[in-house]
């Protein structure tokens, strides 16, 4: 179950007019990892995994499984399963034989098929489950049943859509954990399409963030919050905070301080997440702001402070009162430069 | 704000049903018992019945051989269109086509089928002309009532085509990618998970062809032959017949046509309720 | 636990049997075409003769096309009260529709959104006309209402809108299935009085649905040859009779097929007209 999939160059157009659903992705997923792709709605990513698992063909560029390219190949015989968003378990056969379908569709005996599955259901602690109807199940339960039949078709590589979008949070956080399980069981290796960053850095090793088709980052998740390379990352990610400046002598320059970077000079972009900015008593050596706005999140706040021409938005955890038009002192724990984004008709930003 | 809509909703159509079919049948079964007679005084027997029984034996073999042929026809022909039309067995756009042309005999009563049917398939009929034949060998009003099966099955395979396409399309792409997904072929996916997801449908609308085929009279009327006859055609004769004393025996085949339809549905209820497909 | 990778992990193993049927059936692939045509012509043939017949004014056996072109066989067709027996065939499956669609739209109503006692039993009732053949119900039937001194016609409708009922009530169950009680609600706070709502929200939300229901029961009345054979008494002459008495004679085939056409193209309209109003909704 641990292959190595390579997407090279991976294109797809489904408009011969318009823009391409999928432009030139380049993937590499070890085997055994898990690698995440996260982006919006139309960012490509269900494509690339329709592409990786036969359902559709590229215009340009291959999939590589082992090194060896699945061109050509339907999805019946290449070595690929997949998790979609519904669970899809078939209503005319029980949950055993929905696990034991590949295996009885292999050639294997009824029984064998059903010896077989029952250890995948146990897997996914369903074991007692077996005679059950595929309608008598929660939904969480379905997904897990339809997770234990991929794996029973002993794929080289595990793919999965948005396989727990469709659950409640407490079940989705079940079904991370049981994930993590079934990686140390059996280092599957799995690219997994989500568009939560969370589940994302919850369930992978790396993550690769698509916007409009094209690759824009593929970095361990923390990376991917802390050095984004491009604004869009940042965005997607949920960094709300992007204070324009311009960059002179190796120092990005803007109301919030120098921030040194290897980004060539000229105008460019400071982001830092707005859990890693801290406030402190006014007066100290730090940059020196006036609090704009503040609003409840949870059991925290956040917080708008100005500097200038230059604005933070900023986590405050609870304990600290922070009342509008008091002075703050701010710090910038991790921030990173930037550049600008490009326009969307040219390269990639 | 109590706005669930209240029970008395169903009565303008649950109450016309309940007295024109209790009405109905119940006189029939009166009648067949000898309780209302036209002539004479009321009086419980069961001589309607026994007055034609080998006729009756005669027309119940004949009706249920020509239901049966029928809707096996039907079912066949309607399965493979409307796996045409989900486009499983071929291009999709050639399948909507066929599909498309299925639908064109809905709206054909079965009457008018009949009739067009004796235009082509008669001795004199179209079809021969174009075949350069003689004769066909008598399909209409033949021996073997083939004409009659013909029909039936020619429009009940739109309607079973339809039926099956109808749950079929939701389901099908999803179920198929599924399937594919973990290692089934085109024939694999077809027998373990195409079929048995129609199979319910199928059913059904097959067991409404059947009797449908076992209860109509028109048809058989048209292009079947003079003798034996189907239990419509049967009944219809001792019912309009001058001998008024044969309206009793009428009712007695409507009573046996009846029970032999209502039956073929229970059955066919009763096996769908234990399938697992049903919901 | 027999858990571990398969051996060439790209390309699956297929077993030997499936591979040979598979490639036989990759051969079918090019005689999908050819099913495509037969099931093309299994359902066209019959209606071609149809045509041809409509248009000739003379074909004699064994003449592959007709020999001469014209409009006789609607000229007999008129003579053997074709237009009346239209007319009649229409006001009937109206009078069908009109009664049998409201029915049961408003039977799924309750059966779907209300509280109905025993509905799997109600619910059954209403589908029971199918198992009940109409020449069965219409014998017994006839007796009782020469005895009530009902009319014709009114027993002629009402056991066809009896037989239309299941399939209005089935087709709006589906319909009210999809339906949602809240959009009422929102309109009656917004200010909507019952009837308002009925008119703005009910009625154009279900009125696919609704067209579907009506377009069935009319192809139930229209379509109807025994029940208006036995309870009309050959009073109520609607086209399929004029069909029949056509087709039951000899040498009659222009006149079977223009009656025939008639009887075939105003439904053939209506369904065309119901897709439409379905798809200009669905959009």
């Amino acid at each position: 179950m641990s292959a190595h999939l390579e997407l090279r160059g991976l294109t797809r157009r489904h408009d011969p007019d318009g823009p391409a659903a999928l432009d030139s992705l380049d993937l590499d997923v070890l085997p055994g990892a898990c690698v995440a792709l996260l982006g919006p709605s139309g960012s490509g990513k269900t494509t690339a995994l329709r592409l990786a698992a036969g359902l559709d063909v590229p215009d340009a560029g291959a999939v590589l499984l082992d090194g060896r390219d699945a061109a050509g190949v339907p999805p019946e015989r290449r070595s690929t399963s997949m998790v979609f968003q519904r669970p899809l378990l078939f209503p005319h056969l029980s949950v055993l034989d929905n696990v034991a379908f590949s295996a009885r569709v292999a050639g294997r005996s009824k029984r064998g098929a059903r010896q077989d599955a029952q250890t995948y259901l146990d897997l996914v602690q369903l074991g007692g489950y077996g005679t059950r109807g595929a309608h008598e199940l929660s939904s969480g339960q379905a997904q897990r049943v339809a997770l234990a039949r991929a794996l029973a078709a002993r794929p080289a590589v595990l793919l999965m859509d948005e396989p727990f979008s469709a659950l409640d949070a407490a079940l989705r956080e079940d079904m991370h954990v049981l994930l993590g399980q079934l990686r140390a069981e059996l280092q599957p290796t799995i690219l997994l399409v989500t568009h939560d960053p969370l589940e994302a850095a919850a369930l992978a090793d790396t993550v690769a963030v698509l916007h409009a088709g094209r690759l824009q980052q593929h970095a361990p998740t923390g990376e991917l919050y802390t050095r984004p390379s491009t604004l869009r990352v940042a965005r997607l990610l949920g960094g709300r905070n992007e204070v324009a400046g311009t960059v002179t002598r190796g120092a990005h320059r803007s109301a919030f301080g120098p921030v040194p970077t290897t980004l060539p000079d000229g105008p460019a972009v400071l982001v830092v997440r707005q859990e890693a900015v801290a406030l402190a008593a006014p007066g100290g050596p730090e940059p020196q702001a006036r609090v704009q706005d503040v609003r409840p999140y949870g059991p925290r706040l956040l917080v708008t402070v100005r500097k200038d021409d230059g604005e933070l938005l900023v986590e405050v955890p609870p304990g600290r009162p922070v009342s509008v038009d008091d002075p703050v002192g701010v710090t910038l724990v991790d921030p990173w430069v930037v550049p600008l984004l490009s326009l969307p008709a040219g390269e990639a930003g | 704000m109590k706005q669930r809509p209240g029970a008395w909703l169903v009565l303008p159509a649950l109450v016309p049903v309940v007295l024109v079919l209790g009405a109905g049948i119940g006189t029939a079964v009166a009648q067949s018992l000898g309780l209302m007679p036209l002539v004479g005084v009321p009086r419980l027997s069961l001589d309607a019945y026994r007055a034609h029984g080998a006729d009756v034996l005669t027309a119940t073999r004949l009706s249920l051989g020509i239901a049966l042929a029928a809707t096996a026809l039907a079912a066949i022909v309607g399965l493979v269109t409307a796996l045409a039309v989900v486009g499983l067995l071929g291009r999709r756009r050639s399948g909507r086509a066929v599909g498309g042309l299925s639908v064109l005999t809905i709206p054909v009563p079965h009457l008018v089928g009949a009739a067009v049917m004796g235009l082509l398939l008669a001795d004199s009929g179209v079809l021969v002309r174009w075949l350069g034949l003689d004769s066909l060998g008598g399909i209409v009003g033949g021996p073997l009532w083939l004409a009659v099966v013909l029909e039936y099955a020619w429009k009940e395979s739109a309607f079973i085509a339809l039926v099956v396409a109808g749950t079929l399309v939701t389901r099908v792409s999803s179920f198929d990618e599924t399937a594919a997904l973990l290692g089934a072929g085109r024939w694999q996916r077809l027998r373990r998970v195409t079929l048995p997801l129609a199979q319910p449908a199928l059913i059904a609308s097959s067991a409404l062809s059947f009797v449908y085929a076992l209860g109509t009279y028109e048809v058989a009327f048209l292009l079947g032959r003079v003798f034996p006859e189907p239990l419509p055609v049967l009944a219809y004769r001792l019912f309009t017949s001058v001998d008024l004393t044969t309206r009793p025996q009428a009712a007695a085949v409507a009573v046996v046509t009846t029970v032999l339809s209502v039956s073929v549905l229970l059955l066919t209820l009763t096996a769908l309720r234990r399938s697992p497909a049903w919901r | 636990m027999a858990l571990t990778t398969a051996a060439h992990p790209s390309v699956r193993r297929t077993r030997t049997r499936p591979r040979r049927v598979e490639r036989a059936l990759r051969g079918l692939r090019g005689w999908s075409g050819l099913l495509h045509l037969g099931l093309g012509v299994w359902f066209l043939l019959p209606l071609v003769p149809l045509l041809l017949w409509a248009v000739a004014d003379r074909w004699s056996f064994p003449a592959s096309l007709p020999q001469d072109y014209g409009l006789s066989g609607w000229r007999g067709a008129l003579d053997q009260g074709a237009a009346s027996a239209l007319g009649r065939s229409l006001l009937l499956g109206l009078a069908v529709a009109g009664l049998a669609a409201p029915a049961g739209a408003l039977a799924a109503r309750g059966l779907v959104l209300g509280r109905v006692p025993l509905p799997g039993l109600v619910g059954a009732a209403l589908l029971a006309p199918i198992a009940f053949p109409a020449f069965a119900v219409a014998l017994g039937l006839d007796v009782l209402l020469i005895r009530t001194g009902v009319a014709n016609l009114v027993g002629v409708v009402l056991l066809l809108a009896v037989a239309a009922i299941p399939y209005t009530t089935y087709t709006m169950r589906v319909a009210f299935g999809a339906y949602d009680l809240a959009y009422e609600d929102e309109a009656r706070t917004l200010g909507a009085t019952r009837r308002q709502v009925l008119l703005r929200v009910q009625l154009p939300m279900l009125a696919p649905a609704l067209s579907g229901a009506a377009f069935l029961a009319f192809l139930v009345a229209w379509s109807d040859y025994v029940v208006t054979l036995l309870i009309g008494g050959g009073q109520v002459v609607t086209l399929p009779l004029v069909v029949a008495s056509a087709a039951s004679a000899i040498g009659n085939e222009a006149v079977v097929a223009t009656t025939s056409l008639t009887a075939v193209l105003p439904p053939l309209v209506l369904l065309v007209l119901v897709r439409l109003l379905g798809r200009r909704r669905a959009a």
